[in-house]
């Protein structure tokens, strides 16, 4: 009689085990957060991250009353602004549930990587109007022209930022060493509240999507929904940009690469698909639901901005997302970070980018819908073979170990 | 058997990339057949650790909790 209840207890374990007690591939990630970039773009408008973390930047200024802003949306009505915050929560509850929380505060010299990774983000993001989400991960599939020169300046920012670590790490291995902590920490044995916590917090993202639905705001509902997955399906996968772009040049590892592949090519075939038929155009004009996600910084606003973002999502150690989920999962560097960013974001908007535009030809930053040039199928003949060439490159680099520094 | 451990690398508290960083370069220093005891308190490292050694050859002789949060790996050189 005892046998059948722990039987069925070992086959509910065994499914949360899928889940929880392993890291997923981070091409499942990369697959599933292009499925649910389609869904967020057929709902409104793709993923972003930049403009999410410029809300919350704007209210505090506004909260505390300088820089002369006054008409800030708030962050609850902000459906990026939101967005960025449920992933936090979504992130959190996925780090509960394996019990992979913690708070890690590292030594000082990493706090302070932090911070001027995050800012440098805020400045290359406003600079280059997009980040490694918005002008990278859904602006590639939105067939942006720009999108492609925003992605050579990440590309390059990071690999100048990678040199610098390893530099950092030659001459002064003492910045990156010294006093951490760490509290709160789960074991094998101990810990189990956080797994209690962890359903915890996604029943409160379920009631939080639940209240914007009684409101009739069906598509902030959504994006909680969805913003809740990304978080929990980022910090299983451990989805990362910046090591996309920076292991193939470190140890040699290609998955990361892989996994982000994925997500764009899945990506790239939903919002192709949106912007031919027009599809959830619902009142606007099939023109602005194809312009969506191209932005005016065609050519070369985008790679100064990307180059800048680049650098910082490097010594951060975090992108955009990046460091929302890894905030998520209590590492304090990417807490710095965070803060960072979106404190410098609307500085950045408002000083730095209005002098450096101005400087800046208007021939220099219009919007490139590359599709207006080359038709829709050379440009998704012509992205898909970008993307094949870097899969290639980075699967050939992992076995000579060609360009790794390690 | 315990195994004799030849140095200890410390990377508590530390984020991505650095522990990696700091494995990939504490062991390129080290002679074939010693042994580097490496603390961790980034989950990254759980699955980033088993990877590198395949893909290095590295041997990773062991991979446990010891405390709350922190994770110890032993690894040997090739």
């Amino acid at each position: 009689m005892s046998e059948q209840p722990n039987k069925e207890k070992g086959i509910l374990s065994e499914l949360f085990q899928t889940f929880f007690a392993k890291h997923w591939p981070v091409w499942v990630g990369g697959i599933l957060l292009g499925v649910l970039n389609i869904f967020l773009f057929m709902i409104k408008s793709p993923w972003g991250g930049s403009g999410g973390y410029n809300n919350w930047g704007e209210n505090v200024y506004q909260a505390v009353g300088v820089l002369g802003i006054e008409n800030a949306t708030p962050t609850s009505a902000s459906l990026y602004g939101m967005l960025n915050i449920i992933i936090i929560l979504g992130a959190f509850a996925g780090a509960l549930l394996s019990k992979e929380f913690a708070l890690r505060i590292p030594p000082i010299g990493e706090l302070i990587k932090g911070f001027i990774g995050g800012g440098l983000m805020a400045i290359g993001a406003t600079m280059g109007i997009g980040c490694s989400i918005g002008g990278f991960f859904s602006g590639i599939p939105a067939l942006s022209g720009g999108a492609i020169f925003l992605t050579i300046g990440l590309f390059l920012g990071t690999l100048v930022a990678l040199k610098y670590l390893l530099w950092e790490m030659e001459r002064f291995p003492g910045f990156s060493s010294g006093k951490s902590r760490t509290f709160l920490a789960a074991s094998e044995k101990a810990g189990n509240w956080q797994i209690v916590l962890g359903w915890i917090v996604i029943l409160i993202g379920l009631v939080i999507a639940y209240t914007y639905f009684g409101n009739n705001n069906v598509v902030m509902s959504w994006f909680v929904i969805i913003g809740l997955m990304m978080g929990l399906i980022c910090q299983r996968s451990r989805f990362c940009i910046v090591a996309s772009f920076r292991d193939p040049f470190m140890t040699g590892k290609s998955s990361s690469t892989t996994g982000v592949i994925a997500g764009l090519i899945i990506g790239l075939i939903g919002f192709t698909a949106i912007k031919i038929f027009g599809i959830g155009a619902g009142d606007t004009a099939l023109r602005a639901r194809e312009m969506t996600w191209v932005f005016p910084h065609f050519w070369l606003r985008a790679p100064i901005g990307g180059f800048i973002f680049g650098v910082g999502m490097t010594i951060a150690g975090g992108c955009a997302v990046g460091a929302l989920w890894r905030f998520g999962e209590g590492q304090v560097k990417l807490w710095v970070a965070v803060l960072a960013f979106l404190l410098i974001s609307p500085l950045s908007k408002k000083f730095i980018v209005p002098a450096f535009v101005d400087i800046l030809p208007q021939n220099l930053q219009y919007k490139n819908f590359m599709p207006d040039y080359i038709g829709y199928t050379w440009s998704v003949v012509i992205v898909l073979a970008i993307l094949f060439l870097w899969y290639l490159f980075v699967k050939w680099n992992e076995k000579t170990g060609k360009y790794s520094a390690y | 058997m315990e195994t004799k451990i030849n140095e200890t690398l410390d990377c508590k508290g530390l984020s991505c990339p650095m522990p990696m960083l700091k494995l990939a370069k504490k062991m390129k220093g080290m002679k074939s057949g010693e042994v580097l005891e490496m603390l961790g308190t980034d989950p990254g490292t759980k699955s980033d650790i088993p990877n590198w050694c395949v893909k290095t050859g590295n041997l990773l002789l062991e991979q446990t909790d010891i405390e709350a949060g922190v994770n110890r790996f032993v690894l040997q050189k090739k």
